[in-house]
């Protein structure tokens, strides 16, 4: 966006009759919300949402090809394999939170963390919902309780990993604890931090992924990815 | 004359000196070492590294070939993700600064800039890999007595992780965006786990054993046989063909690099002139030959019993030889020799085997010797032969398993195993060749003789079903000697061992000595023990 965009040339005031209080109350109630859609549309091709609802799609086709063509069956790799794609999404969500703008965007309004939690929300329930509708119809190891958790969890590590690596190199993390899940699932490890290894109604492991999350959204919500000219590197 | 020309020249002015072009290669490769963004991935590789690949090596028992097997299957895969997603990273590092135009002033082309930072990060990811291996490999040579480091493993594991670089830094180069980095790392994960189900598959017998291409994916988990690389040594022919395959990726995509446009000049491509347009395209053919014909080459690929599968185009007729090797043999009376790669069970083995040996002393067909064969080489029949035979493959009835580290081997349960596997091999003689098992007479004699030198019951049928202790109803044989017995529930075995046990040692061993013959051809029932 440059400048030559913002400069829309003034309206001249036209010498009609005063408008009716009501009318103008109502007027400018439209013009508040949509200078609100606006704001949030700003917001979220800021940080390219469209392509990342593009990438969601894609992890959902993914996952549906996988459990139709039994691409990772057979022992560990049943569940492997959708924990992986659905890692994928999580890191997606998690690299929407880098802002092209830096710490300038800081000092915009009071709306940025409101756009920053909803962003976040949204993106995490598509994803889960991309991915529920990829395996419709196929049986997924778990189903969809661990699918969710799993989106919610790996996306809360996202979150807060964006904080200290900035948003564009918030995926390693999440694809470290990818790692470290992997070998539990294969060690047949029992912690709740180990999530993704858990059945679906194990209540420490919805406690853990659900507290990771939570951490990293107001993480993310009041403080925003970090800035920092590590993205540059 | 003026000012300017009289001022003196200072005398550390040197004229600017020619550099020659390889210095300024070697400068930018030193600055782009200096400034890799994986040196700050190095302890999230660590990490991953010590779980996936340290720890499950250090669980295998210390010979090269199995250990070597953790290099190439699931630490391969991790650092080919974060190598593949670092890499795209770094390729969209000129779009992502916006400085493209900028650097299309300076004299180096566009592709040897790029391949620069490809060389930098291809090195690191390379280096923390063959780090990795040394620190297996030497843990491995204070723990192993034979043998030594197989090198084509290495081969296949660089090989992987230059080839992951390869295949990220050209997305990130066609197709640069923020999503690019981490959407190539999730993507060469699926596609590992992909082709480790597919090989994993290949390795399955009830498959037909045929090769197939998925034999240039490197299998995941411990190897299918404990002795792989003692007795025979492992053919580096499928080794041959992964390097072959992952070498066409890694040429082929470089060779793609020139048709990448500059970011942010319209219409430059990294390709600065026609020749390296025709070296690039040489290249990719290069490199699609290589990968098509390692495909071919595994289809051709078969399964020797001996030492895995073979490609025949590449087969080595010396590696389908035996290696020799002089057993690691202990003690005097009775002898417990064992090979050399698996000297640090002797102590494990020879202890236990020595006590089972005392207790069965001086009995027809007792033997004098125990000696480990290879593979699934059945025992010779007890009482044929005076060498007991035992393999790194068999399975018992006790839970001695080579799997087992040397420490976990020195504890009462896998010693109790090996006796377990002595003496009931001892007193069924050949019911346990025709595999239904021992009889119940020959499971309440070895019972009661385990018993005299403090080893528990082996889990004989009758025993190791859910819910069957001693006292409850039995599974029963269903045929050869076994199957003339059937019926006998755990209780009733267990209350003849005790029987047998409390005869004094002389009477046992002098009613042995007279029915021995007897119970191992299955004719002395259950009620016939003393």
């Amino acid at each position: 966006m440059t400048a030559a965009e913002v400069k829309t040339p003034p309206v001249p005031p036209t010498p009609s009759t005063p408008p009716t209080p009501s009318a103008s109350a109502s007027a400018s109630a439209a013009r508040r919300l949509a200078a609100g859609v606006r704001l949030a549309w700003l917001h979220l091709r800021s940080r390219r949402v469209p392509s990342a609802l593009l990438a969601l799609a894609l992890c959902g086709g993914a996952l549906r090809a996988v459990l139709h063509w039994h691409l990772m069956s057979g022992g560990a790799l049943a569940q492997q394999g959708p924990m992986v794609i659905e890692a994928g999404a999580a890191v997606v969500i998690a690299i929407t939170t880098h802002s092209p703008f830096g710490e300038a965007e800081r000092a915009t309004g009071r709306w940025l963390p409101y756009l920053r939690l909803g962003a976040a929300l949204a993106l995490t329930g598509i994803a889960i919902g991309a991915l529920q509708l990829g395996v419709t119809g196929a049986s997924l190891p778990g189903g969809v309780l661990i699918l969710a958790r799993n989106v919610i969890g790996i996306t809360g590590i996202g979150l807060l990993a964006s904080l200290v690596t900035g948003g564009l190199l918030a995926w390693i993390p999440p694809l470290g604890y990818l790692g470290f899940a992997e070998y539990a699932l294969n060690a047949a490890w029992r912690n709740p931090w180990t999530w993704p290894v858990r059945p679906p109604a194990d209540r420490g492991a919805w406690i853990c992924a659900a507290g990771v999350f939570a951490v990293g959204l107001a993480a993310v919500t009041f403080r925003g990815a970090r800035t920092s000219l590590a993205d540059n590197d | 004359m003026t000012a300017v020309a009289l001022t003196p020249r200072p005398a550390r002015f040197r004229p600017a000196r020619f550099r020659p072009a390889r210095f300024r290669t070697v400068r930018a490769l030193r600055l782009e070492f200096k400034h890799s963004p994986v040196v700050r991935v190095l302890p999230i590789l660590a990490a991953l590294f010590y779980v996936n690949a340290y720890r499950t090596a250090a669980g295998f028992p210390p010979t090269w070939t199995v250990r070597a097997s953790v290099i190439t299957g699931s630490n391969l895969v991790f650092f080919s993700v974060i190598a593949a997603g670092i890499a795209a990273w770094v390729a969209t590092r000129e779009g992502r600064r916006q400085t493209g135009d900028l650097l299309a002033t300076t004299a180096r082309v566009a592709w040897a800039r790029q391949a620069t930072v490809l060389a930098a990060t291809a090195f690191w990811m390379v280096l923390a890999y063959l780090a990795g291996v040394a620190v297996i490999y030497i843990q491995t040579a204070r723990q192993a007595t034979w043998g030594g480091p197989p090198l084509w493993p290495v081969a296949v594991g660089v090989m992987g992780v230059a080839a992951s670089c390869a295949v990220g830094f050209t997305c990130g180069t066609l197709l640069p965006g923020r999503f690019t980095a981490p959407i190539v790392a999730v993507a060469v994960f699926a596609a590992w786990f992909a082709g480790v189900a597919a090989a994993n598959n290949v390795n399955n017998a009830s498959n037909g054993m045929k090769g197939t291409s998925a034999l240039l994916v490197a299998a995941t988990g411990r190897p299918q046989n404990i002795d792989v690389g003692v007795y025979y040594h492992v053919p580096p022919d499928v080794s041959i063909a992964q390097v072959m395959l992952m070498g066409g990726v890694l040429l082929g995509l470089l060779g793609l690099l020139p048709a990448a446009r500059v970011p942010g000049v319209r219409g430059l491509s990294f390709a600065a002139g026609r020749r390296l347009t025709v070296v690039a395209a040489a290249g990719v053919a290069c490199g699609v030959a290589a990968s098509a014909t390692a495909f071919a080459l595994a289809g051709t690929a078969r399964y020797s019993f001996t030492t895995g599968w073979e490609i025949p185009a590449l087969l080595d007729a010396a590696d389908d030889q035996p290696v020799p090797y002089t057993l690691d043999c202990t003690g005097s009376v009775f002898k417990v020799c064992i090979h050399p790669a698996f000297e640090p069970y002797l102590g494990a083995m020879s202890a236990p085997l020595q006590l089972a040996a005392a207790e069965i002393a001086g009995l027809p067909g007792a033997p004098v010797r125990a000696e480990m064969t290879t593979g699934n080489t059945l025992p010779a029949v007890a009482g044929t032969t005076s060498v007991y035979d035992y393999s790194t493959e068999q399975e018992g009835f006790g839970d001695a398993s080579f799997w087992a580290t040397p420490a976990i081997a020195r504890t009462a349960d896998w010693e109790q195993g090996v006796q377990e596997d002595f003496i009931t091999w001892f007193v069924s003689g050949p019911a346990e060749q025709d595999s239904p098992g021992p009889t119940p007479a020959e499971e309440a004699v070895a019972i009661a003789l385990l018993a005299k030198i403090g080893a528990p019951v082996p889990q004989y049928p009758q025993f190791s079903q859910p819910g069957t202790q001693p006292g409850a109803s039995s599974a029963s044989s269903t045929s050869g000697a076994s199957a003339t017995q059937s019926g006998a529930s755990a209780a009733q075995i267990t209350a003849a061992a005790s029987g047998f046990e409390s005869l004094s040692s002389a009477a046992r061993h002098a009613w042995l000595a007279a029915n021995l013959a007897g119970l191992r051809s299955g004719t002395i029932t259950l009620a016939q023990l003393p």
